[in-house]
């Protein structure tokens, strides 16, 4: 693996996982009562926005890349998405739970390794 | 959480469909992204991929399972939605193993079983929270 791959699947990670983090936010603000409509548009189109760009990104690398070369990279997404959730979104993480997103995510490496 | 809709607006429901779109659409973007491989310096934006019907098809069911995801995070947090949606990990390679004869290898048979125990772990704190209601 090259420097330039290495750079499009850490891209390819960071942007999903602020899309969701955005669109998690956006779809809070619909239950809340304070929650503006222009508030809603705008997280909801920073989260797309950051997929589509990890959505063409992860279409690249398969272009390149066997699925079983990618694959345990989505699955350090699970991971990555449980704290960041709890860091930024002040998510409860508990033990159970990181427990369970650290058994995924040696599972799916596993699965992509064989 | 919240008290949840029941039927087909259920969250847990709408994560099995988002999933289940997800799994369609991965098999046809690999096919569609294989298909137009080349090696152009754009190529590595994936646009190019565009020129398959599958990958068109592909986006189709990434939007549906973009728009029941929207609608799960309305209910669910992302600690325990995100981790259950990758139970597309275990279904790619079991439909390769059941409809398209592939063999699987022990240790790819370990992760399945990991992967399978985790989602357990983390489905467990749902349920319970849904007993309460």
């Amino acid at each position: 693996m090259n420097l330039l791959a290495f750079l499009f699947i850490v891209t390819s990670l960071v942007t999903l996982v602020a899309g969701q983090l955005f669109l998690k936010r956006a779809m809070e603000s619909t239950t809340r009562t304070d929650g503006t409509r222009a508030r809603l548009i705008g997280l909801l189109a920073a989260g797309i926005f950051l997929m589509t760009i990890s959505f063409f990104l992860t279409l690249g690398l398969l272009q390149r890349f066997d699925l079983s070369y990618l694959y345990p990279f989505q699955g350090l997404s699970v991971i990555i998405i449980s704290f960041s959730a709890a860091l930024v979104l002040r998510e409860k993480l508990t033990l159970q739970l990181t427990i369970g997103a650290l058994l995924i995510t040696i599972g799916i490496v596993l699965v992509s390794l064989s | 959480m919240e008290n949840q809709p029941s039927g087909w607006r259920s969250p847990r429901l709408q994560l099995a469909l988002s999933v289940l779109c997800v799994l369609v659409s991965e098999l046809l973007l690999k096919r569609g992204a294989t298909e137009t491989a080349s090696a152009t310096a754009w190529s590595w934006t994936g646009i190019n991929s565009l020129a398959s019907p599958l990958v068109w098809w592909g986006i189709l069911f990434v939007i549906a399972s973009f728009l029941s995801w929207l609608y799960v995070l309305k209910y669910i947090p992302l600690t325990v939605a995100f981790p259950l949606s990758r139970v597309v990990d275990v279904l790619v390679p079991l439909s390769c193993w059941i409809f398209l004869g592939e063999i699987i290898s022990a240790r790819r048979w370990c992760g399945i079983a990991l992967v399978v125990i985790g989602l357990a772990v983390v489905a467990k704190p749902v349920a319970r929270l849904e007993e309460r209601l």
